[in-house]
């Protein structure tokens, strides 16, 4: 039984390998053969895995579903951008910042760091009182966060610049910054899920009396999982902001938070590898018929769909995708090496799942 | 200081807007655990269908055009047929998929439906001129009301007694309260599944066709993103109202309206930008106090 | 659209052998909301390139353009803006709203390429928000509110104002900004009382109740918000019985939201030329008409203007830099002092990319029609401190 536990063990750790090895192969497929845009499509929805991921870790393991984390990538992006913007360009639009942030131009790595941790403390605080919640008026909870962010945020002239953008943040999040960042993620979020921590709030996720009649404190696995998911959502915050290079609370806000969890749902929010493989289907989806609005060439004809159908397609794509599989595409599974291989022995041949 | 009476209606009436909105959201939860997030679409729906589809820049009247006796019953039909429609479409291939599976779906409907109408009617919001007559003022308790903010209060009043009255003295009514109560022990007993939850889409969609009808003839504008906010302050009200009680759905509705017109009131200018900020840590606060939601009494948490 | 698209087609098959092409890059919103706004500039824009083309071209070349669409979405901007520079622009046109223009616009500003904004209003839209080589087709939203702020107190005698904000967008409080800066620097006059309200709120009963609470009706109440917001709140206004002169910024101009309160009366708003037929000036009608001819239809809004105005200005600055070079584009733009324009001088600085400063057209709406009713210059330009607030 012990070699059976040990192979388990290591094939759940084959997941990341897995997936990162997958984002590593696109990323140079897109080097090789891309242009511009589709390096900078790449770049995006790799930020996009870090979010996505960074969801799962809270929602795939605690079962909760939240709406309040685009309120943690917020803090995460303005913390970057107010440690790395020039000293002279805070003095003209966020006047109101104490002297020690105002005077602080950090790199840009520690700055989103920075970020995270931010974010991850601010998830803290949040969680220690939104947490005592469970279900649906823990899910309300999150949206209220959202909202208080979202409001704070937007009007905060002196340190946030309200609905006025912050600008000039240094765009340095390419493909290949963000892939690390992704495949950090990935490796944590796959180390928390299978630490003594991960696994007990998964079985409160599947049953929460059970889990609580044999010990199980619901409570702090919840917070700890929320404050690793907010430090890499703050991150992923930060990473959009220097990819776009100007931030707003309106990028932080309801269309986020909704094609985030739509990725996490349509590829399967019970696995790791779901939540990696609804971001990189959606992306495609979404750029495949991006480019089909602008129309494709074949022979001497010119083939396009109207302009805006793109967002009822991908609307419809999704619907077809629950119907057809309630579950995710993934359906809770996890891409990983079989327990067998490992052992070179089919005796204990026992299917594993998460 | 703002004049009392004054206060109490500007109040009363936005929150009975909310509370409507609430209880369409409250009646689907009620029978199939759906957090409805197409409803704000509906709204929208219901708004644009009053216009020609065109993206020209002036709208012109389509369904409009109708005298009040005839086009009240049309929106409201028309509104409960697109949700009752969206549930053959969608939500009942969903029955037996995870609550957040249908909330996703839905939330993808809306950006069907939204993007859809973005697509039919441009970008640009309209302007549509229904009953201008009812925004006259009127005078009452030293108030100046408009006539509308009286209507929609008196609205909300027989809306929610007419429902009342439908859940408990007809036949789907009672079917209702039973799935409401527990879905799975109703249908064990005998209720029809497909005719509770098809009633309950099509009066939830009415209540979002007369929601959008008071918000047409209150701001003259159509726009697509206009059933949103309403929406999101309407799931808020049903889960602090105690989710499937629909009762507590309109008082919690009317209370968001109420706090949300008061603060707006009360709070000096430099925080008034921050009212919502206010509202939802009240939500937060609430929700920490009575999880289980405001009006319904605390004997009712879930048992093992 | 169709007769652009192909007047141009044809233009190109009429000179094939000339020299290489001249490319210019629209990443704009060709979907989303957005699209209602950058589409009339858009077309605005082209229609002056097909002058341009129509009379011999630019440098003896020829202008074409490709077009990528940001989807009124952030980071579709930024992608928009690099495929056309992978297509070959030379130039690049990009969103009407700064944050959804900007993205594209920094793509741009990274290669050294002049970015114009079509009809941003945000002084952040240039050098202060993107970089040296951006500009902005239109007029700031300060001058806007400061315009209103001096005419409503010179012409329609207005003592007291009431500043009603929308904190929504920047845009808002832009206009709200030029006004509070204006108002009372002008003696005799006085701020009576403000609030706020969100586009979004279903109601501003409670905004208005506050307004009635004040001991006398207010002469101006100075809304600073767009459609729809600012459509529902002037039907709630006149709902309530206030009758004050109320002023709005541009973005409100345009007859196609008057339905929302009929026989409106008491309403007025600066725009950069009059899309009613009535403008002073003929080349604004006459522009008016080469619209209508290449869309069928006369323009929506005001905002279609600074698309012509800004392909006039750069195509001028060519001509004279005698190259496309980034750079030396710029250098002939910051030279234009009061450079005539069909819709009024237009002047740009080392310092601001952005009329701070500009002859508006005051267009007011009495018993649901509206009108040229006045023209107003400020009497001195928005400082650029009270432009970054």
């Amino acid at each position: 039984m012990q070699s059976q536990h040990a192979s388990n063990r290591i094939a759940a750790y084959s997941t990341p390998v897995i997936l990162s090895g997958l984002l590593l192969g696109l990323v140079v497929l897109v080097a090789l053969f891309g242009d511009k845009a589709l390096a900078r499509t790449a770049a995006e929805t790799l930020v996009r895995v870090v979010l996505v991921v960074s969801l799962w870790i809270f929602v795939g393991n605690s079962g909760v579903i939240s709406f309040g984390h685009a309120g943690y990538m917020a803090i995460g992006a303005y913390c970057s951008a107010w440690l790395t913007l020039k000293p002279q360009s805070k003095a003209l639009f966020l006047p109101d910042l104490p002297d020690w942030l105002m005077q602080a131009q950090w790199p840009v790595f520690p700055a989103a760091i920075a970020g995270g941790v931010l974010a991850a403390f601010i998830a803290l605080v949040s969680g220690a009182a939104i947490l005592r919640l469970s279900g649906i008026a823990a899910s309300i909870a999150t949206f209220a966060f959202l909202a208080i962010v979202n409001t704070v945020y937007s009007n905060w002239e002196g340190v946030t610049g309200a609905t006025s953008s912050v600008v000039g943040l240094p765009r340095y999040v390419d493909q290949w910054v963000a892939l690390g960042w992704a495949v950090a993620a990935i490796l944590a979020a796959n180390l928390y899920a299978n630490s003594a921590s991960g696994l007990a709030l998964r079985a409160t996720r599947e049953d929460e009396v059970a889990a609580r009649a044999s010990g199980i404190d619901m409570y702090r696995h919840r917070l700890l999982s929320l404050v690793i998911s907010g430090f890499f959502t703050g991150v992923s915050g930060a990473l959009l902001g220097h990819s776009i290079g100007v931030l707003n609370p309106d990028s932080f806000y309801l269309g986020i938070t909704f094609i985030s969890l739509a990725m996490l749902v349509v590829g399967g929010i019970g696995s790791l590898s779901g939540a990696v493989m609804g971001v990189l289907l959606l992306s495609l989806l979404i750029e495949l018929l991006v480019r089909a609005e602008q129309g494709v060439a074949i022979g001497a004809t010119h083939f396009a769909i109207p302009s805006g159908s793109q967002e009822i397609l991908i609307g419809i794509a999704m619907i077809l995708v629950l119907i057809v599989r309630p579950n995710g595409l993934t359906a809770g599974k996890e891409f990983k090496l079989k327990p067998q291989w490992l052992r070179q022995s089919r005796m204990y041949g026992a299917k594993s799942t998460n | 200081m703002t004049n009392f009476a004054q206060l109490f209606f500007d109040a009363t009436s936005l929150g009975g807007l909310y509370a409507m909105a609430a209880l369409g959201i409250a009646l689907i939860f009620g029978v199939m655990n759906l957090v409805n997030f197409a409803h704000g679409e509906y709204i929208a729906f219901c708004v644009f269908a009053l216009i020609v589809p065109s993206t020209d820049a002036v709208a012109v009247m389509f369904l409009g055009h109708a005298p009040a006796l005839i086009l009240i019953p049309v929106i409201l039909a028309l509104g409960g047929l697109v949700a009752v429609a969206s549930e053959y479409a969608v939500f009942r291939h969903l029955r037996r998929a995870d609550p957040v599976a249908m909330m996703i779906a839905s939330f993808a409907l809306g950006f069907v439906i939204r993007n859809a109408l973005l697509a039919a009617y441009g970008g640009r919001p309209k302007a549509i001129s229904l009953w201008p007559g009812l925004n006259m003022p009127v005078n009452i308790a030293g108030a100046s009301v408009p006539l509308l903010q009286l209507i929609v209060i008196v609205t909300t009043l027989l809306v929610v007694t007419g429902l009342a009255l439908l859940l408990k003295r007809t036949r789907i009514g009672l079917e209702m309260r039973a799935a409401a109560e527990n879905f799975t022990m109703a249908r064990l007993l005998g209720v029809r599944a497909n005719r509770v939850i098809t009633g309950a889409f099509a009066l939830s969609g009415a209540l979002a066709a007369a929601v959008a009808l008071i918000m047409v003839t209150q701001t003259g504008v159509a726009d697509v993103k206009m059933g949103g906010q309403i929406m999101l302050v309407a799931f808020i009200a049903t889960v602090l109202g105690g989710l499937g009680s629909l009762p507590g759905a309109v008082a919690a509705g009317f209370l968001v309206g109420i706090v949300s017109v008061v603060l707006q009131a009360w709070l000096p200018l430099e925080a008034r930008p921050f009212r919502d900020a206010f509202l939802y840590t009240l939500v937060i606060v609430c929700l920490l106090l009575r999880p289980q939601g405001l009006f319904v009494p605390a004997s009712a948490k879930p048992r093992v | 659209m169709k007769r652009l698209a192909l007047a141009s087609a044809f233009a190109a098959l009429a000179w094939p052998a000339m020299a290489e092409d001249i490319t210019i890059g629209f990443a704009i919103a060709k979907s989303g909301w957005m699209e209602a706004y950058d589409t009339p500039a858009a077309t605005a824009a082209k229609i002056r390139i097909y002058e341009i083309n129509a009379n011999g071209g630019l440098l003896g070349r020829q202008i074409k353009w490709v077009e990528a669409d940001t989807k009124t979405d952030r980071q579709q901007s930024a992608k928009a803006g690099l495929q056309v520079i992978d297509e070959g622009a030379d130039m690049m046109i990009v969103s009407c709203d700064y944050d959804f223009g900007a993205p594209a616009a920094l793509s741009a500003e990274a290669e050294g390429m002049v970015s114009f904004f079509l009809c941003a209003e945000d002084v952040k839209a240039g050098i202060q928000g993107v970089g040296p080589h951006s500009f902005s087709g239109s007029v700031l939203a300060a001058v806007q509110g400061a315009t209103m702020a001096e005419w409503s107190h010179a012409r329609r005698g207005a003592r007291t104002g009431y500043v009603l904000l929308d904190t929504t967008i920047e845009y808002n409080k832009g206009i709200c900004s030029g006004f509070d800066w204006m108002f009372p620097r002008i003696d005799g006059t006085e701020i009576v009382g403000r609030d706020t309200f969100k586009n979004d709120d279903a109601s501003i009963a409670s905004q208005i109740t506050r307004i009635k609470a004040l001991p006398d009706e207010p002469d101006v109440i100075m809304l600073c918000s767009y459609i729809p917001g600012a459509a529902s709140a002037v039907r709630q206004i006149r709902a309530a019985g206030i009758n004050s002169l109320i002023l709005n910024g541009s973005a409100v101009d345009g007859s196609y939201w008057l339905d929302a309160t009929p026989d409106l009366s008491g309403f007025a708003v600066p725009v950069q030329g009059s899309i009613y037929g009535d403008d002073p000036r003929p080349e604004v009608e006459a522009f008016n008409q080469s619209y209508e001819k290449a869309t069928g239809a006369r323009p929506a809004s005001s905002y279609a203007y600074p698309g012509y105005v800004l392909l006039d200005l750069w195509a001028k600055a060519v001509e004279r830099a005698g190259s496309l070079d980034g750079a030396s584009v710029t250098a002939e733009l910051e030279r234009m002092q009061g450079e005539p324009t069909a819709f009024g001088p237009r002047t740009f600085t080392a310092d601001l990319h952005h009329q701070n400063f500009a002859e508006m057209q005051i267009v007011e709406i009495t018993n649901g029609k509206p009108a040229v009713a006045d023209n107003w210059t400020i009497s001195q330009p928005v400082p650029l401190d009270v432009l970054l607030k």
